[in-house]
């Protein structure tokens, strides 16, 4: 399929659409962190460790459960919540005592927790490499051009417009949700017109937490679970929000789908270098509009 | 009592530092020796970091990609190359300053969290060039074996090499700490707008201190080759920029020989702590807290805070 | 010395200077006036070259400085102080002078001299004419609010300025301190051969320094003219009684 003559059309197809699905496990968790960027305008560098801990607690939801179709279904809606109360947890003990502070003491502290968050997990699940399996029908995979794609892929297509859906109408049509992409543009307005901030950037937080579980859960079975899957990820994350520009749900979109495609596309042409292209991808797009593609709520 | 511009006096305890130094490695175990090399080098990358972080105000977020840089340019000449060593030697700081410069560069015409994040992806597509690159630069493996010169290939020499490589570099970065470029810069940390109201360039002011800061990084990273042998690509991952970034934070980042102290805490903390637990970086993250918390101005910063409380800077009123 | 023309700077809608005119004679004395939100600040912003006019130009000792950036028009011998205490909080008081007279002198990118050999007199000097020399070595950002104006003016004075731009002086500052302030700086001008546009809300303080004034109203230029003749003039009193009593 992949010889040094050509490449086929329907080698290009899969590749495109495996890219496609990566990148909408890329964009929810992306449109987490940026989420967390824009209300609160930090870089939350322990997102990755949480999407870490989403991918973790779906494997021990998934094995206590007795590893079936059920236990699947149950780890895969679970999963963000157990994120989301350890980022609750982790805001209302420390984190909300600093927001009157410099900014780069928030990064920081972020730093912190990944560096704890890295560890605890280490100390809970240990350094295996651990798996769980999907059900039946989404296992095996679909013919398609004489070639074949895995069913579960085209879960991932069919869950990443869901959730951007639900996060458009949850930001647009709710009024919390609307509360905090105000906070997001105007900081100064939500505090007088008399509503908490401090509660509407823990909201904030632990939404973009439970997005970066959310990720962690549905990449899960495609992957092997282990430590440092975070340090992978969390680069990306940041460089995808960039590329969108900060605080932009629909940039995280697009600069999930740069990401996912130029990956894919890489492994085609340049299997070595693969790693590679997304980033020359993003330095181009930086050196064109610095800013990122999309506006920015900054 | 100053002569040829420098103050003796506030020389002496550093002066008296290094004596001691000197005269350690035969009375000490060689393990010790080795960690204090380890420190050596460390602490010039935070310091050079500091310039940047600490007295610029540059969020230079990804420095280590110059340590890693100045390390495989070394490297890669004692390995690839059969030009004579010290060529090597030379080319490492060269190198990382220029990487430093097209970098920076770039970086430069976006402030803040823009800079940081351009620089880390600028920075993370160098690191993924190396990682990969496996007949060049031996990809994830790294390059091992290098052969080091005959003259520093015992711990003890390797140790007054790098010691006094250490002290040469701290005190051009002292000198520069005290120039009117260094005292500019700090003002740029102070207030950028400000400065440019008072006719000083920001940005290639920042973009100096910039090359200044990673031709350090550089000479940091031909040290680290000198001690350990080898190189690898977690010299230039992500981690170890924001793990310097903690050294100069815990330090003290506006006091000049914060990061010094920064890096010797951690470096003998991971080494001591290491040997009863795995989980060094547990630690690591709950002191980080624990600053943030409570020593916002690093361990430095509070002693001198502790010292002086007045707030006043010494200044010489010297009618020249 | 100074001549402003038709300048216009437009934020999105809304339109912050609207056909400001400015006129500032060699040595004179010139106040800006008018209701908050009139524009002084922007206008003062668009001289300094902080903002760039979207039309209009703007000429210093004969030479179109519009479209300068902040640092060259400095270099020029236009300097400024904020009207928020802008100073270097971390540096001593000494430093925060002293960056500034190292700017004006090119020595800032000097990399191996001590600083503490350069630009030592002048910045003395400097701190004594505003009364900070007792202060020299204290950290600046410790100093008392009307310290820490007058150290605003004195990081202008660095420049070695021709002209001399200050936004609000006084502000904050109780009526003896802005009565010693205004007669410092009276002071500062005739021994320094300063021109100076300052803008202020003490109307008693304005009509009492000023040659020349300068009245600015929902970012246009009513009128400008000897105090005097300002005094009188009924767009003037239509235009402060209209804001603020209406």
């Amino acid at each position: 399929m992949e010889t040094s003559q050509g490449i086929t059309l329907a080698a290009l197809a899969i590749h495109f659409l495996v890219g496609l699905s990566r990148a909408m496990i890329l964009f929810i968790v992306c449109s987490g962190l940026s989420f967390v960027l824009g209300v609160l305008r930090v870089p939350n560098v322990a997102h990755g460790s949480l999407y870490m801990i989403g991918a973790f607690s779906a494997f021990s939801i998934f094995t206590l459960l007795g590893g079936g179709a059920v236990a699947f279904w149950a780890a895969l809606i679970l999963a963000p919540f157990v994120v989301a109360i350890v980022s609750l947890i982790a805001e209302r003990s420390l984190f909300k005592h600093l927001y009157q502070r410099e900014h780069l003491m928030l990064l920081l502290f972020t730093f912190a927790l990944m560096l704890i968050l890295g560890d605890l997990v280490k100390i809970i699940w240990g350094a295996q490499y651990r798996s769980i399996m999907a059900p039946e029908f989404l296992r095996g995979s679909f013919p398609l051009f004489g070639a074949s794609l895995p069913r579960y892929n085209v879960f991932l297509l069919i869950v990443g417009p869901l959730v951007a859906i639900g996060l458009w109408l949850f930001t647009n049509k709710t009024k919390i949700g609307k509360i905090a992409r105000a906070a997001a543009v105007d900081m100064e307005m939500v505090g007088a017109l008399g509503i908490n901030v401090s509660w509407v950037f823990a909201f904030a937080f632990v939404l973009g937490c439970f997005l970066a579980g959310m990720g962690g859960a549905l990449v899960a079975p495609t992957i092997s679970i282990t430590i440092g899957m975070d340090h992978d990820l969390i680069i990306e994350a940041f460089l995808i929000v960039v590329i969108g520009g900060l605080g932009n749900m629909w940039g995280a979109m697009v600069g999930s789908l740069i990401f996912g495609l130029t990956q894919s596309f890489g492994v085609l042409f340049l299997p070595q270098f693969a790693i590679v292209f997304p980033y020359t991808a993003v330095v181009i797009v930086l050196l064109i509009r610095p800013k990122g593609l999309l506006k920015s709520v900054w | 009592m100053s002569k040829g511009g420098i103050n003796l006096k506030t020389f002496w305890p550093a002066i008296a530092i290094a004596v001691i130094l000197f005269f350690l490695p035969p009375i000490i175990p060689r393990f010790y020796t080795y960690i204090l090399a380890v420190i050596f080098v460390t602490s010039l990358l935070a310091m050079s970091l500091n310039l940047c972080v600490g007295h610029g105000g540059i969020f230079q977020f990804h420095h280590a990609v110059f340590y890693g840089v100045g390390a495989y340019t070394v490297a890669l000449f004692l390995t690839k190359t059969s030009l004579p060593r010290g060529v090597g030697f030379i080319a490492g700081p060269i190198i990382a300053a220029i990487f430093g410069l097209l970098i920076g560069w770039f970086c430069i015409r976006l402030t803040k969290l823009y800079f940081g994040m351009l620089q880390i992806s600028l920075g993370s597509l160098v690191w993924a060039i190396v990682f990969r690159w496996y007949g060049f630069t031996g990809g994830d493996d790294g390059i091992h074996g290098i052969p080091i010169p005959e003259f520093i290939d015992s711990t003890n020499s390797r140790y007054y090499f790098i010691l006094i490589f250490f002290i040469i570099s701290l005190f051009v970065l002292y000198l520069i700490f005290k120039s009117p470029f260094g005292t500019t810069l700090q003002a740029i940390r102070d207030n950028p707008e400000r400065c440019e109201a008072i006719g000083i360039n920001v940005k290639r002011h920042q973009l100096v201190a910039i090359v200044i800061a990673t031709f350090f990084a550089g000479v940091a990273g031909v040290l680290f080759v000198v001690l350990e042998g080898s190189v690898f690509p977690d010299l230039l991952f992500w981690v170890l920029s924001l793990e310097v970034f903690i050294m100069c934070l815990l330090g003290g980042w506006f006091t000049f020989a914060g990061p010094v102290l920064g890096a010797a805490i951690t470096v003998s903390l991971r080494t001591f702590v290491g040997v009863y637990t795995e989980y060094w970086t547990l630690i690591l993250g709950v002191i980080l807290i624990l600053l943030i918390f409570f020593l916002p101005e690093g361990v430095m910063g509070f002693i001198l805070d502790k010292i002086n409380p007045e707030k006043k800077e010494i200044i010489e009123k010297d009618d020249e | 010395m100074l001549q402003v023309q038709d300048i216009h700077k437009t934020f999105g809608d809304f339109k912050a200077v609207n056909g400001a005119n400015l006129s500032v004679g060699e040595g004179e004395l010139v106040a800006v006036i008018g209701p908050n939100g009139a524009g002084k600040t922007t206008l003062f912003n668009l001289i300094t070259g902080q903002l760039k006019p979207d039309q209009g130009k703007i000429t210093f000792m004969n030479e179109d400085i519009s479209q300068l950036p902040t640092h060259k028009i400095c270099l020029k011998g236009l300097a400024r102080s904020f009207q928020i205490a802008n100073i270097f909080h971390r540096l001593s008081v000494f430093r925060n002078v002293q960056v500034s007279v190292l700017s004006q002198k090119g020595l800032s990118g000097k990399l191996f001299r001590p600083v503490q050999k350069v630009a030592v007199t002048e910045t003395n000097n400097i701190l004594e004419s505003v009364g900070l020399i007792e202060k020299a070595q204290y950290i600046a950002g410790s100093l008392s609010h009307g310290d820490q104006r007058m150290l605003e003016i004195a990081i202008a004075l660095g420049n070695e300025p021709k002209m001399l731009i200050l936004d609000e002086p006084t502000a904050g500052m109780s009526p003896e301190e802005t009565a010693a302030t205004m007669a410092l700086i009276q002071q500062l001008a005739e021994t320094r051969g300063l021109t100076i546009l300052f803008c202020e809300h003490d109307m008693d303080v304005v009509f009492n320094v000023s040659q020349s004034i300068m009245v600015m109203h929902h970012g246009s230029t009513i009128i400008q003219g000897k105090p005097e003749a300002v005094r009188v003039d009924s767009d003037v009193q239509e235009a402060y009684l209209g804001d603020d009593y209406a």
